[in-house]
């Protein structure tokens, strides 16, 4: 048993160190999620409104990204980027992650888009609104209220996939974690800090998430 | 002859092999109210919906005000503007409070500005009796005050014609006079109306002309003192001695 | 093209070994997340006290945290403690730490969305507590949970590809070794995605059949997206 020697101190030190990471897991989240929002978000509407060949073509997508490894694609793009021109490992992060995601958060909108009514966009349409002025006034506001709580599931699962950043060398919270091992070789207790760092982000995220639910909730 | 404001020409409407509409024509004339009844399933709201072309049919013309609508070269939903519709669920957009749900349509649709927007929205609840509720979210409202809602979401954008398909049919019996007192006083001012429904009070007191459809097409049509008092066919009697046997059965419920 | 095939042959001795390694991962990390899951699920739905909130502390941190710390966690960390773990039971302990809160959830779901009415029909003709839950609501719940159950086994398959990072030599760990080698990266995680996708569409298939073969007459479970 060795976590309460000297060098656990020196763990306790790292914390603002391991923490300076915390604006790469964030970053990569955000952007990931915000890339994976609209793909999935024109994914679902090719699904839920787009003609055969183009709902085929978006069915196809998200079944086959489902069923790749994160890994996979990361390495893939990771590869691709380097062999086409230079493009960084934290692009390839936010590709991989926005790309992967991109495929549930699919499912997640067309879930929602598909739980609306019929009658809501049809009294849209019969005050002579335009498609897209029923989608986006109508239909969309109300799916993504319904999509908040699937939506928010999803979002804490990038967040902690974005741990997978440092196999490519980025420095977020794990890659610095990783650092503080080989110096203090507190693996225990580094990794510890670290869970816990990821469960208060996870936390905060589907706490705040379930606050944004209640607050856009419709009265009645 | 004065001009209709619509003009059903020779309608033709199946779901697959099922014909739904079978060669229905009507014109509809200004200040007109005309009611129609039938059997369920014999195409009412079909033929409502494909006025305002909700729903495509395959053959025959719909005219607007004396103009042809060629769904390839009118806008739609320019035509549907003109064309106020009321659901039988009232399908009042969920997420907006009475208010918002009148005003969205000039906002969005006839892109009022705002403060138009808001006091020609204010008129129209006050016109159905909803301005103290323009606050509160369908989720809110009673099942007549939401069907109120509705018809003064579909009068806010002036149209040329309104219509209703069984607007009082989801309502419990205390809550329909109140939605039909509206609709009396819409054609008392003069609106034009085609409306689908079973209430022979309403038919009686508003109605100029009562359609009686049945199996896609019009069996036959009149006043409604003419229609109801010497029906000329067999068909049309026995419909009408159903309807007559259930309305006296709610009254029946009310006065006990 | 033919070159292209070459290839994949040349590696697919390889990637088949890694495959089975992948495949051997899930099926332990299933299980015996379905063997700590299932009896979590019950103590959540129907424990109480210190017992029923340490179960929900459990289920949280888990699901809280990435699976990759849990993996370093137990294969790095808990030496230190004295306990030294071999890697590939390294990663199905972990993987199935990491299951079990998950399949806990699915199954709690699947246990509340049985009506009421059934247990209390249950206790109605006698049947204690346990038997009630043992002979009505179960039988019903493991058929509703199928789905949900079988988008976990997808998470679980591709989620094995983790167990790389300390050197199981599973698919995606095969991948790489190949890589440095012949340094055709692009081909080789073609060829590796590939197998996922296959192996996953068969995967889903059986689920599939089994559902529709143990699925009541007559009562649909819903299925989501
Ligand atoms: N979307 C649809 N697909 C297939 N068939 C339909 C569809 N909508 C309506 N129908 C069929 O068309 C026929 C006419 O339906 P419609 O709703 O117009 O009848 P209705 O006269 O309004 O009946 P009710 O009094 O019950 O409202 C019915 O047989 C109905 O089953
Ligand atoms: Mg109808």
């Amino acid at each position: 048993m060795s976590i309460f020697d000297d060098r656990a101190a020196e763990v306790l030190q790292s914390l603002p160190y391991l923490l300076q990471g915390l604006g790469v897991t964030i970053s990569v989240t955000l952007l990931a999620l915000l890339l994976g929002g609209l793909i999935g978000l024109m994914g679902a509407l090719a699904r839920v409104y787009g003609a055969a060949p183009l709902r085929a073509a978006a069915a196809a997508y998200s079944r086959t990204i489902r069923s790749l490894p994160l890994l996979v694609i990361l390495f893939f793009l990771y590869f691709l980027g380097s062999d086409i021109y230079e493009m960084s490992v934290f692009t390839s992060m936010v590709l991989a992650l926005g790309i992967h995601t991109s495929a549930y958060q699919e499912g997640i909108f067309r879930a929602g888009i598909q739980s609306i009514e019929r009658g809501q966009s049809e009294a849209a349409a019969a005050i002579g609104m335009t498609p897209f002025q029923n989608f986006f006034t109508i239909v969309l506001p109300q799916a993504l209220r319904r999509c908040i709580p699937y939506w928010g599931n999803e979002a804490a699962i990038v967040l902690k996939d974005s741990s997978l950043a440092y196999v490519l060398g980025l420095t977020e919270l794990m890659r610095r974690g990783q650092y503080v091992i080989s110096r203090t070789h507190q693996a225990f207790l580094t990794y510890l800090i670290i869970g816990l760092i990821y469960l208060i982000l996870t936390l905060v995220l589907t706490r705040g998430l379930s606050y944004m639910e209640k607050r856009v909730k419709i009265p009645g | 002859m004065t001009k209709s404001i619509v003009s059903i020409r020779n309608l033709h409407k199946s779901y697959g092999k099922v014909p739904v509409l079978n060669d229905f024509s009507l014109d509809v004339y200004p200040n007109e109210v005309v009611v129609v009844i039938g059997p369920s399933g014999t195409g009412k709201s079909t033929l409502l919906r494909c006025i305002n072309y909700l729903t495509p049919f395959d053959s025959g013309e719909i005219h607007l005000d004396g103009q042809k609508i060629d769904p390839r070269k009118t806008n739609l939903n320019h035509v549907r503007q003109q064309i106020g519709m009321v659901f039988q669920d009232f399908n009042l957009f969920n997420h907006m409070s009475a208010f918002h749900n009148v005003a969205v349509g000039l906002v969005k649709v006839k892109r009022v500005n705002r403060g138009e927007a808001r006091s020609r929205a204010l008129d129209e609840l006050e016109r159905v009796g909803m301005l103290q509720y323009k606050d509160q979210y369908p989720a809110e409202l009673s099942g007549g005050q939401k069907q109120r809602v509705a018809i003064a979401r579909a009068l806010a954008m002036n149209p040329k014609i309104m219509l209703f398909d069984e607007p009082t049919s989801a309502l419990d019996p205390e809550l329909i006079e109140e939605v039909l007192a509206v609709m009396k006083s819409l054609a008392a001012a003069g609106m034009t109306m085609v409306v689908v429904s079973h209430e022979m009070s309403f038919a009686r007191e508003a109605a100029d002309r009562i359609v009686f459809m049945d199996q896609g097409a019009i069996a036959e049509m009149g006043s409604p003192s003419e229609l109801f008092a010497n029906p000329h066919k067999e068909r049309t009697r026995q419909f009408l001695s159903k309807l007559g046997y259930r309305e006296n059965e709610r009254k029946d419920e009310s006065d006990g | 093209m033919d070159d292209q095939w070459a290839f994949f042959l040349r590696i697919l001795p390889e990637l088949w070994e890694g495959l089975k390694m992948s495949m051997y991962l899930s099926v332990g990390a299933l299980s015996l997340g379905l063997v700590i899951g299932l009896p979590l699920a019950l103590v959540k739905t129907y424990g109480h006290g210190v017992l029923r909130f340490v179960v929900t502390a459990y289920i949280e941190v888990v699901r809280g945290t990435p699976m990759v710390v849990q993996l370093f966690m137990v294969y790095f960390g808990l030496p230190e403690l004295g306990i030294v773990i071999d890697r590939v039971p390294a990663a199905i302990i972990a993987l199935a730490v990491n299951s079990s809160a998950y399949q806990a959830e699915y199954f709690r779901g699947a246990i509340l969305s049985v009506s009421e009415g059934q247990y209390a029909a249950g206790r109605a003709i006698g049947m204690s507590q346990g038997q009630a839950v043992l002979h009505i609501i179960l039988p019903q719940a493991l058929r509703i949970v199928i789905p949900p159950w079988s988008n976990e086994m997808v998470y679980m398959v591709k989620y094995t590809s983790i167990a790389f990072l300390i050197a199981v030599p599973e698919l995606m760990a095969q991948g790489q070794v190949i890589i440095t080698r012949t340094f055709r990266p692009m081909e080789t995680l073609f060829w590796v995605g590939l197998l996922y996708v296959i192996v996953l569409a068969i995967l889903s298939q059986i689920v599939d059949w089994i559902e529709t073969r143990v699925r009541i007459p007559g009562y649909q479970s819903d299925r989501r997206g």
